[in-house]
């Protein structure tokens, strides 16, 4: 064979096999190369979705106190960036920013692309960017920010490091808030930088958040939080909590509890209990407050009216129990006083007496009683169930009139002074309006809705408004009378102004320590509950407050100091028109 | 010596085809690479850089190539064979004292040190030494066969191994490039097989030199990674780094399927592929045109150095058939190891796919050694050469073949 054709054969022969191979690889095994191309081609990218911003009212224009601030973090390639320009650049603009010791970045071997800062504010990036300091990157993202620091923090919540809403309106509404995030699905290049040439993208844009507006008044909450850190400094309570809603509509005008924090810094705290939203997600007994439902009930159902009497003793026995009047005066004792009386002395034995009339029999408590009792704490004032409201909500307690427990009675006598049970501060406060307004129960609100972008506001769906008339108009003007009643020597002091009607009634609670009532007296809790209303008018305001501190004594009448402050802070703020002016 | 006659069009027509392809889907991919470039190193290349780069290694490959096939006739490089082989190999053995002191004007890349750069331009003196290595071996096995000393073991063999000893030496050890060590061998065993060397000594030498070979691969830890990444592929077992490369020009040439994703569409040169519009312009070719593209490609490929072998065929001067044999086994070695490689037929080696890969050096160099056969296939006889038949003595005659003479 000619030494030439074993050339020839060998290039015909390579060339063969190469033939076949790329006929192997390109048409037999097409389909396997493409799906491994396109698991390795394929980007997906989530769009995120912008957070609605939060607003409170002032006056009747939204103003916003949550923001979205445009927020930076640096990336820079170790392999490439020059160390000297981006540790100079990062020095000079965003000190506060670093998130990374350079040192150490830079003498990781095959370190690519790593954070260097974060939360870096726009400012900032863009004169970080201006050095063009070759692969820095900035990457947008968003911040949270809340401009008006603590304020507002027990209604607001904030938004943890993922994202995602905590405690507060950012809890309860998170997935409002939120939005839908959307996707990008394309073909991109090995920096993972989308293609055009890919012919199946797909685009489906973030549905940003709703902008949330409350129903909370800017002014009127960072008022009531001054007077609030006033009470805490000037008493030797810790903690205040405080509530003020219209009774008419049940929109909630402020809410908060002290001490807060500070949502933008919310890692920045003691102790984790300061982010539970006290008046919606903590049930409390809240003592002699009740005594206005007992009195309710067994007024509307035609047991007894104010001018009913009864003979006051300074206790009386329940199965076995002695339950003792806190206040012993010697004309109070052994007489006969007007349930007026009753509740203006805040007697206990009062209003174990409203239970038994409840009952139809006045010298003992009743299954009737207890039953007509529950019906009214249970069903009809809804107290220890969630009311519904825009909020992360507690449930509470009340005992099953049947249930199969030694002294029930003795029991559901505690339950006519708001003990041995539990509710919470909105539970209370939502009763207490129904009582005061003509009797109408209203779910309570929060949130007035989103904030459109025609600058309409659009109630929220979702969330059911019961409106429930539990009382008679008469046995609600009845007890805003008693209430009024409660608080005539301080009309006559003239705290309450004239040309208002300023009812209300206090609570001091024993705490429960080691499972028992803590007989020393040394560690109450305060309670009181108001209205305010332009004279002979229904009332406009409901307010309600609470004092405590661990082991501190704290009574109903610290917490009615703090109302009269905070009712006539209310007058001046909202200009309540009295009546006759 | 024959009359002249017009040179084999053949050739010609598929040289600048070649090129122009080249030119092609250097401009498709170029951008695609400046950005990759530019996003992960830093580099500050503009989309059309490397376009333009290919346009100039295009222009000045042009001038080569009619320099040698219309300007410098090839007996005045003859003439040369012995100093330009001494001038080439100084230059290797310059660019590895240099590497070895770090020198500025030597160029690395992943530690291999294999380029001068002198100014804004380098070049790879393995090039050189490729072309005068075929000059002078072309020259060196016509004046012994002349001389009958082919297969004498002091008049033949001994300066014949010293010489492709220090020439492999050099490129394989020193600089590390095993692509152009291939090349360089199929260079010397494609002269040596048509330069009527003894069967049994022939033979001999090929067994002792693969078997360095296999031991040097063998010795050399990065060598031997890439035959086991190769193995890895080629069985189908699991994606290591070391099976990236291969395995990302499996998935470009796989994914082209029969007529490929079309100009501009691909995907792996946007950085999946490593030397895309280098070493792996072949299966970026894959994915962009498909079966069909690659085997119009190859058929190119094939019909050009058909045609080399045939104008060897009827060339009655040693000297010139050796040559032009070099050439062919040059350029043979480089198409079927880059695309054998690029299909996982054979490890991985780092070599050029000539008149199609981006890198000027190569081109400028292949484009000569092609244009100076062109220059000899002017001089082809009408019949093919009787007396080259050493071996069993079957047919005499070559196939006929037709060279259009000029009768002036």
């Amino acid at each position: 064979m000619r030494r030439l054709k074993i050339l020839k054969y060998i290039t015909l022969g390579a060339f063969a096999i190469i033939v076949v191979r790329l006929f192997f690889i390109q048409i037999i095994q097409h389909d396997f190369w493409v799906a491994k191309a396109n698991e390795q081609h394929t980007l997906l990218e989530t769009i995120t979705a912008k957070r609605g911003e939060i607003y409170m009212m002032d006056g009747d224009q939204p103003t916003a106190v949550v923001l979205n601030q445009s927020a930076y973090q640096i990336i820079i390639d170790p392999a490439v960036t020059p160390k000297d320009e981006i540790k100079n650049a990062l020095e000079k603009y965003a000190k506060e920013y670093i998130t990374a010791d350079l040192d150490e970045v830079y003498n990781t071997e095959g370190l690519r692309y790593y954070i260097v800062a974060k939360n870096v504010p726009y400012t900032n990036a863009s004169k970080i960017a201006d050095e063009e300091i070759k692969n820095v990157w900035l990457k947008e993202g968003n911040k949270r920010v809340y401009p008006e620091g603590e304020m507002g923090s027990t209604i607001l919540g904030f938004v943890n490091s993922d994202g995602l809403g905590q405690y507060g309106v950012e809890g309860s509404l998170n997935n409002l808030l939120t939005g839908k995030d959307g996707l990008l699905k394309s073909i991109s290049d090995v920096n993972n930088v989308a293609l055009s040439i890919g012919k199946d993208n797909i685009k489906i844009p973030a549905e940003d958040g709703k902008n949330v507006v409350l129903s909370v008044d800017r002014g009127l909450e960072k008022g009531v939080e001054e007077v609030l850190a006033e009470a805490i400094n000037s008493t030797a309570a810790t903690n205040a909590a405080a509530l003020v809603m219209n009774p008419r509509n049940g929109e909630v005008l402020a809410m908060t509890a002290l001490p807060g924090y500070n949502p933008g810094d919310y890692g920045n705290v003691k102790d984790a209990s300061v982010y539970l939203n006290q008046v919606t997600e903590v049930p409390y007994e809240p003592a002699s407050i009740f005594k206005n439902f007992v009195f309710s009930a067994a007024i509307n159902e035609g047991k007894m009216t104010a001018d009913t009497t009864y003979f006051n003793t300074p206790s009386t026995e329940v199965d076995g129990n002695t339950i003792w009047n806190a206040e012993q005066r010697a004309k109070l004792n052994n007489q006969n006083l007007t349930m007026r009386d009753a509740l203006y002395w805040s007697l206990n034995v009062g209003s174990i007496q409203a239970l038994k009339f409840l009952g139809d029999n006045p010298n003992e408590i009743t299954a009737e009683g207890r039953e007509r009792l529950y019906h009214y704490y249970n069903d009809k004032f809804r107290l220890g169930h969630a009311t519904g409201i825009e909020l992360i909500e507690a449930e509470g307690f009340i005992w099953d009139p049947h249930a199969e427990i030694y002294g029930l009675n003795a029991a559901y006598a505690n339950m006519t002074f708001g003990q041995n049970l539990s509710a919470t501060m909105i539970q209370t406060a939502t009763a207490f309006s129904s009582v005061v307004n003509g009797g109408v129960w209203r779910t309570p609100s929060i949130v007035k809705g989103t904030l459109e972008d025609d600058k309409t506001i659009k109630p929220l769906e979702n969330y059911e408004k019961i409106e429930d008339q539990i009382l008679t108009p008469e046995t609600s003007a009845t007890m805003r009378s008693l209430l009024v009643n409660n608080r005539s020597y301080k009309a006559r002091a003239g705290i309450d102004k004239p040309g208002y009607d300023v009812g209300g009634k206090s609570g001091t609670a024993q705490v429960i320590v080691d499972g028992a009532y803590d007989e020393s007296m040394s560690n109450l809790v305060g309670s009181y509950i108001g209205f305010v209303a332009p004279s002979g008018e229904m009332p406009e305001y409901v307010i309600m407050v609470k004092m405590w501190g661990e082991g501190k004594a704290l009574s109903g009448g610290e917490a009615q100091n703090l109302f009269d402050t905070l009712s006539n802070y209310v007058i001046d703020y909202l200009k309540v028109k009295p009546k006759g002016v | 010596m024959n009359r002249k006659h017009k040179s084999d069009l053949v050739i010609l027509f598929t040289t600048l085809g070649l090129m122009a392809l080249g030119l092609i889907v250097i401009y498709a991919i170029g951008p695609m690479r400046a950005n990759v470039l530019n996003t992960t190193y830093g580099t500050d290349y503009g989309p059309n850089d490397f376009f333009l780069g290919q346009l100039r290694s295009v222009a000045l490959s042009l001038v080569a190539f009619f320099l040698a096939f219309k300007v410098i006739p090839y007996k005045y490089i003859q003439k040369f064979a012995k100093p330009l082989l001494i001038f080439a190999l100084v230059l290797s053995a310059l660019l590895w004292i240099l590497s070895l002191n770090h020198s500025p004007i030597v160029k690395c890349e992943l530690g291999e040190c294999r380029w001068f750069q002198i100014g804004g331009t380098s070049f790879q003196p393995a090039e050189i030494l490729k072309i005068t290595l075929v000059v002078y071996l072309a020259d060196f096995l016509a004046r012994k066969r002349e001389e009958g000393k082919i297969g004498d073991l002091k008049e033949f063999w001994l300066p014949l191994v010293i010489v492709c000893g220090l020439s492999l030496g050099l490129v394989v050890i020193a600089q590390g490039d095993l692509g152009t060590g291939v090349a360089l061998m199929a260079i010397i065993f494609g002269m040596l097989l048509i330069a009527k060397v003894p069967k049994w000594q022939y033979l001999l030498m090929l067994t002792i030199v693969l078997v360095g070979a296999v031991g040097s691969v063998a010795l050399s830890s990065h060598r031997m990674e890439r035959v086991t990444a190769w193995f890895t592929t080629l069985t189908g077992g699991e994606s290591t780094d070391s099976t990236y490369h291969i395995d990302n020009a499996m998935l470009a040439i796989g994914a082209g399927g029969f007529t490929g994703v079309g100009i501009g569409n691909s995907v792996q040169a946007t950085g999946y592929l490593p030397e895309s519009i280098n070493d792996s312009v072949f299966a970026i070719m894959g994915e962009t045109f498909g079966f069909v593209g690659l085997f119009l490609v190859i058929t190119v490929f094939c019909i050009m150095l058909l045609r080399m072998l045939k104008v060897a065929d009827h060339t009655p001067d040693d000297n010139n058939r050796f040559l032009i044999i070099g050439v062919f086994s040059w350029t043979l070695a480089q198409v079927v190891v880059n695309i054998m490689a690029m299909t996982a037929l054979v490890p991985v080696t780092g070599i050029t796919l000539p008149l199609l890969s981006y890198g000027g050096t190569s081109m400028i160099f292949i484009a000569f050694a092609i244009g100076l056969v062109l220059q000899l296939s002017c001089y082809t006889s009408r019949e093919g050469i009787k007396n080259e038949n050493i071996s069993s003595g079957g047919r005499q005659r070559g196939p006929h073949y037709s060279s259009r003479r000029r009768h002036s």
